[in-house]
């Protein structure tokens, strides 16, 4: 039942909003804390319930809505969306866990934390293209009202910014699937049904990049990102939290199942085009979170230059470099939230983010020793130092992406260096050196402050030690997107067993893998794999 | 006719309220409250460390890998377990202030510890203690020098000892005073310590080891230390005002020279230190802090309690007080030491004690004296 995670946080801000004033001031964070943490307690039952060795559709339902407009109720869940719907319902709970206890229109705030996991959770869950706009639409307002209504000092600005850009990026994305339903000559909207149209390359071409400059603003990529840094600067750090953790991934999301998943060949054609993009992000991101002295700046152009990362392995498109997209997906969920928190927690102490007046705040007793020692870990996982789940996506980015693209992912791993630059900047201006006077006086830090930060810090050392906890999830689909969409050839990872094998045999007996003909991926068949993801798919609807 | 205070000097104001009979530390309700609650649970932990340190200086004789000085000779396990788990009276620091005053030197102990008396002494001391340990009598003969300077090192253990036993009680019974109502201001407090100066003035400073059964005296009481001149002026000059500077509670770079070449103008000592780098690790201050941590008696505990930061900074915080507290000592060392009584009026004796005050306050103007106004 996926639409519980669509519709029980709705049923839950309607309990919210109908409550008494005075309940609401007194329960209403209760309440949201406990639906959000139902909704993560279901999400990992359905993780624990998914079948691994299944790379289709798990759990799907179906129903009919508006039949004339081809838009039906479709929600099913594969390795692609699965860990982007567990992210979600963490981080929903973490930022309803980490807002203000006495924040300001309490009813209103957590009514639109729940619809905002509530439309995230439906995209990421839609079969159905109009569907999945309707979601995508739907989470703009209430991020809207939230930086507008809670925001910092500029933020009726970096609000109506911010709209402006997401309602462009809707309209886009919108007319894209509009001209691939009018153009393919189905009448719906159905995603599977869409994957079978036979249109040539050049209008391929144009709908990918129609999409490409929707879900890039979301994304966001270089030049399309001048939103994101409002925004982030503005937002109070739960909604900070959730943009990076989550919405941000909504046009890598996007981008994999619908740009990639609906024009293989555009894609495979364009492809060095998006590494370059890719390129063009990490390097113009890392570069800018330098020049920066606002920390969540620092973080939000970090942000910038990571999702550069899964855009190059989106492009390479090998079945680890898809892997290693969905790794990266979720690892930069799970590290910018925990830096989001940190900064979050520095400025609601010192009332400051500026690096240049902050110092010394992992001053023992009188500083933030434990907030700062976080931002230490975040930092170091966003930098990629091993033992953290960011080396664990980065490395397989870059063991998957040198294949395709050699130079642009040596241009990529120079971000990796200028992430340890920039972040190494902040940490040593704002928690190194001898606390100031005038931060002295501190109010305490409450173990409520840490907790939600702890709980991401576990998570990434935990996924960074064992990380096949991370990625058995996507193996299958990634495989599947790989081989069946864009006819890769299983990449060495996959394949290490026939060349153990080849390895044992004599010379004189070459391997059965080197006798078979080489046939380049170009010449496979068009029609195998969406028949054999129909056949998937009918399978599980059968079943 | 009274010379006035020049008005450039900075701490100009202090000069005057000690000349008024006042303290460095202000006088206020809050102020008494602290410096007696810090100064009770000092006490305490002083004279754990003069147990301690009394106990090495004659048990530890010459033990050159004392695993366990810090035991007391009681070694049990669950000592031992205690020891590892660090509930424990931190006795490092105590060795730290030993060191602090072995390195800058006591003028009159260092001239006996230089002495022919003192080598003969030590001598026969080391002979005793090596008779049965052929390897290390051939090893001293070969390093005469070594066993010596370890000896002398004992002797500072034994004099911080005897100096802190008579501190720790002084601490102890202004706190009972306190408790009954006898200590009422700032100016108590220091009469107080003061007075237990002068009157522990006089006390010998002596060391004597027993090694198998026999006595040796390595400082006999002809010797001629004295308690004030030779272990309370020295400890204040070392622990008050020089120190060293320990990495992490002050920054320096030794190798450009912003580390004085001179031991004589090191001014890391308790007076100068800053309070916010305690709680860090491996810096004796935290130390120090984190044994007064333990005792802290219950009124000053709700004082702490009501701060900004409540627990989190208990450290900070009793650091502050404990500059307080030390600024009392410190009072009643220039007092006592003063060419005359500070409150005197006559002229002559004031331009003198004008003087004696003016140096003192030079080697405050970079002191935490000022933030403690």
């Amino acid at each position: 039942m996926l639409s519980i995670l669509v519709w029980a946080p709705i049923l839950g801000a309607i309990l919210i909003g109908c409550l008494p004033q005075t309940l609401v001031a007194q329960r209403g964070r209760q309440i949201s804390l406990i639906i959000a943490s139902l909704l993560l307690a279901y999400s990992l039952y359905l993780a624990s319930q998914f079948d691994l060795m299944n790379p289709g559709l798990q759990f799907s339902e179906s129903l009919p809505w508006i039949d004339s407009l081809g838009l039906t109720y479709q929600l099913g869940v594969d390795g692609l969306s699965l860990p982007l719907v567990v992210i979600n319902s963490l981080l929903t709970w973490l930022a309803i866990l980490s807002s203000d206890p006495r924040i300001n229109r309490p009813r209103l705030y957590y009514v639109l934390l729940l619809v905002l996991g509530s439309a995230v959770a439906g995209a990421f869950l839609s079969q159905n293209l109009l569907l999945f706009f309707l979601f995508y639409e739907v989470e703009l307002i209430p991020l809207y009202l939230i930086i507008a209504i809670w925001g910092g000092a500029r933020r009726g600005y970096a609000a109506t910014k911010f709209l402006i850009y997401t309602a462009v990026s809707g309209v886009l994305i919108l007319s894209a699937f509009f001209g691939l339903s009018l153009l393919s000559g189905f009448s719906s909207f159905d995603y599977g049904v869409l994957q079978s149209h036979t249109l040539p390359l050049t209008t391929q071409l144009i709908l990918l990049s129609t999409l490409l400059v929707g879900f890039g603003i979301k994304i966001p990529i270089v030049p399309l990102h001048t939103w994101l840094p409002d925004a982030h600067v503005e937002a109070p750090t739960p909604a900070s939290v959730l943009l990076a953790g989550v919405l941000l991934k909504l046009g890598t999301y996007g981008l994999l199942r619908f740009g990639l998943g609906l024009f293989p060949e555009a894609w495979k054609a364009c492809s060095s085009v998006l590494a370059a993009i890719a390129v063009l992000s990490v390097l113009y991101g890392s570069f800018a979170a330098i020049a920066q002295t606002d920390m969540k700046k620092i973080v939000a152009y970090s942000s910038v230059g990571h999702m550069g990362y899964i855009l190059l392995a989106a492009a390479a498109g090998t079945s680890l470099s898809l892997l290693g997209a969905i790794a990266q997906m979720i690892s930069h969920g799970l590290i910018s939230a925990l830096l989001f928190l940190g900064v979050g927690v520095v400025y609601a102490k010192t009332g400051t983010r500026d690096i240049n007046v902050l110092r010394g705040l992992l001053s023992p007793e009188r500083g933030l020793p434990v907030i700062g020692s976080l931002m230490i870990v975040g930092a170091m996982a966003s930098a990629g130092i091993p033992g953290m789940m960011g080396f664990i996506a980065e490395f397989i980015v870059y063991r998957s992406s040198f294949e395709v693209f050699p130079i642009q992912t040596l241009l990529c791993m120079i971000g990796t260096g200028l992430t340890a630059v920039y972040f190494l900047i902040m940490i040593n201006r704002v928690f190194f050196g001898r606390l100031p006077d005038h931060l002295a006086n501190l109010p305490p830090v409450r173990w409520m402050d840490r907790i939600p930060a702890v709980i991401v810090t576990m998570l990434i050392i935990f996924f960074g030690i064992q990380p096949s906890w991370m990625m058995r999830w996507s193996e299958k689909t990634a495989v599947m997107i790989a081989t069946e969409r864009l006819g890769r050839e299983l990449t060495p990872l996959v394949a290490v067993e026939p060349d153990r094998v080849a390895m044992d045999l004599p010379l004189s007996q070459p391997p059965v893998a080197l006798k078979a003909p080489f046939v380049p991926a170009a010449s496979l068949p068009a029609s195998l794999p969406v028949l054999r993801l129909n056949d998937l798919k009918n399978d599980v609807q059968s079943d | 006719m009274l010379t006035a205070t020049p008005p450039t000097h900075p701490l100009a104001p202090i000069i005057d309220r000690l000349e008024q009979g006042g303290a460095l530390l202000p006088e206020s309700a809050e102020n008494v409250v602290e410096v007696v609650g810090i100064l009770k649970s000092y006490g305490t932990v002083l004279d754990a460390y003069q147990i301690n340190l009394t106990y090495i200086a004659e048990h530890q004789f010459l033990v050159l890998f004392p695993f366990f000085k810090y035991f007391n000779g009681e070694v049990t396990l669950s000592k031992l377990l205690k020891h590892w788990w660090h509930d424990r009276i931190n006795y490092e620091f105590s060795e730290y202030c030993m060191k602090a005053m072995f390195w800058h030197g006591a003028h009159a102990l260092d001239a006996y510890l230089d002495s022919e008396e003192y080598r003969q002494r030590a001598t026969a001391a080391i002979q005793a203690k090596l008779k049965s340990n052929p390897f290390m009598g051939g090893l001293n003969r070969l390093f005469p020098e070594f066993l010596l300077e370890q000896v002398r090192v004992l002797c500072y253990y034994s004099a911080l000892g005897q100096f802190w036993n008579v501190m720790s009680r002084m601490f102890l019974i202004l706190s009972d005073r306190y408790d009954r109502g006898e200590i009422k201001t700032i100016a108590d407090v220091v009469d107080h310590i003061r007075n237990g100066l002068v009157e522990a003035a006089a006390d010998p400073i002596t060391y004597k080891v027993v090694i198998q059964g026999q006595a040796y005296e390595i400082i006999p009481q002809s010797a001629g230390l004295t308690f004030l001149m030779d272990t309370a002026v020295p400890y204040v000059e070392a622990v008050f005002f020089r120190s060293f500077p320990f990495f992490g509670t002050v920054s320096y770079n030794a190798q450009a020279h912003q580390i004085s070449e001179e031991q004589a103008d090191f001014n890391y000592g308790a007076l100068f230190a800053d309070p916010l780098p305690i709680g860090g690790a491996g810096i004796p201050p935290t130390l120090l802090m984190q044994d007064m941590l333990h005792f802290i008696p219950p009124y000053l505990d709700e004082i702490y309690l009501k701060g900004l930061r409540g627990r989190d900074d208990m450290r900070v915080k009793i650091c502050l007080s404990f500059q307080k507290s030390m600024f009392c000592v410190t009072t009643a060392a220039i007092q006592g030491l003063a060419p005359f009584p500070l409150t005197t009026t006559d002229p002559e004796q004031r331009q003198q004690n004008r003087a004696y005050l003016e140096n003192w306050m030079d080697r405050f103007v970079t002191s935490r004296l000022l933030s403690v106004q």
